[in-house]
């Protein structure tokens, strides 16, 4: 469990880009969990709301975009969404959709990638 | 008056984790330090095993001990008489890049030829983030259950190499060993799974001589 180390980062790296970009207020957030991550986007957004009081952050609405498992198979050269059919996860890193061997390499689906912020700023400094 | 702007952020955590990692490998690379990543289930015998390295190896060996509190494992290295470091991670259930980096200044790198860092006992954490090592082992036992691997498949895609441990227990326990090594090639068909016990020495010299290999290879 390192939802709560993950988020703190998380939040540090939103309040950094807000204030370098003069907000007054963070009014959405949007983050990329791949499916494969270690993490339970529910519960990262749980602890996001916890870490956001008091900041400019508080409030704001957190979008979590699951990022689907995407593989290379090193031996029919598919690339492309793995087979998650019935959220078995083990099947997504197993197999090759295409050719059915084993031996393939995962090329997304392992991210925790803070993708936008959507800040309230005055005119002025617009 | 107010207005609302998108800002592009694009910053992946993992990623910042990732590239820390390779600036600790870069700073072994600079120290020729070769590091091992020794990661597996609680109990599952990874202290034993780097134990038993530090004796039977014919090189300058250091120990990073990642503990959640105690500093346990880190007072049994310093038995052997090697550079340790005990990294207490406090909440966290996994070492990360930048706890290794710190590690790193209480090191007499300079002296060191072989570095294991034992991670956090844990098949989950450790996967999403690396550490800068140059190989990672990952190390179980049959008493965990023969159903280790297929439940926790990641850690196992990602490994250079696999101990089973505790063989000597597998009857008592009712574990099948060979089911295990099969689940680990089902995921990893290159790589290398040594079953051994330590109680017995039984597999001891394999892994030796698997992890002198990739030291000469690197
Ligand atoms: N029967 C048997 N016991 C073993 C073997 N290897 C280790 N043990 C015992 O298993 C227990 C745990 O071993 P450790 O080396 O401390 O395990 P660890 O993985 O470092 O444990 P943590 O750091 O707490 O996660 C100790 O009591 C060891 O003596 C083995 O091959 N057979
Ligand atoms: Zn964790
Ligand atoms: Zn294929
Ligand atoms: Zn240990
Ligand atoms: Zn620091």
């Amino acid at each position: 469990m390192h939802e709560l180390s993950m988020a703190e980062a998380i939040v540090e790296t939103v309040l950094d880009v807000a204030e370098k970009n003069d907000a007054q207020e963070i009014v959405e957030v949007t983050i990329e969990v791949g499916e494969l991550t270690m993490l339970n986007p529910e519960q990262v957004k749980f602890l996001l709301g916890v870490l956001a009081e008091d900041t400019l952050l508080e409030g704001a609405e957190i979008i979590i975009e699951e990022v689907p498992v995407e593989i290379k198979c090193r031996n029919c050269e598919f690339t492309g969404l793995a087979n998650t059919d019935g959220s078995d996860h083990y099947l997504a890193i197993v197999l090759c959709p295409k050719c059915n061997e084993r031996n393939v390499e995962i090329l997304k689906g392992r991210e925790c990638n803070v993708k936008t912020i959507k800040i309230e700023k005055s005119d002025e400094n617009a | 008056m107010h207005k609302i702007a998108e800002v592009e952020v694009q910053h992946d955590i993992m990623v910042a984790n990732r590239k820390l990692a390779r600036k600790n490998q870069k700073m072994l690379d600079n120290n020729q330090v070769y590091s091992v990543d020794v990661v597996g289930a609680i109990g599952s015998g990874k202290t034993t095993l780097i134990e038993a390295l530090i004796d039977a190896m014919d090189c300058n060996i250091g120990v990073i001990a990642g503990d959640v509190i105690s500093k346990y494992d880190a007072g049994r290295f310093e038995k052997h008489e090697v550079p340790v470091v005990g990294l207490n991670t406090g909440k966290e259930c996994h070492l990360d890049a930048h706890l290794v980096e710190h590690a790193f200044h209480d090191l007499p790198l300079g002296d060191i030829d072989l570095l294991f860092i034992e991670n956090v006992g844990n098949l989950i954490c450790p996967v999403d983030f690396e550490l800068g090592s140059h190989m990672r082992m990952v190390v179980i036992s049959v008493t965990e259950g023969d159903d280790t691997v297929e439940k926790h498949p990641l850690i196992f895609k990602d490994a250079d190499l696999v101990v089973i441990n505790k063989v000597d227990l597998a009857d008592a326990v009712g574990a099948d060993s060979d089911k295990m090594v099969n689940d680990v090639k089902q995921l990893n068909p290159d790589v290398q799974v040594i079953k051994t016990s330590l109680k017995t020495d039984k597999g001891f010299d394999e892994v030796m001589k698997a992890i002198e290999i990739s030291i000469s290879e690197n």
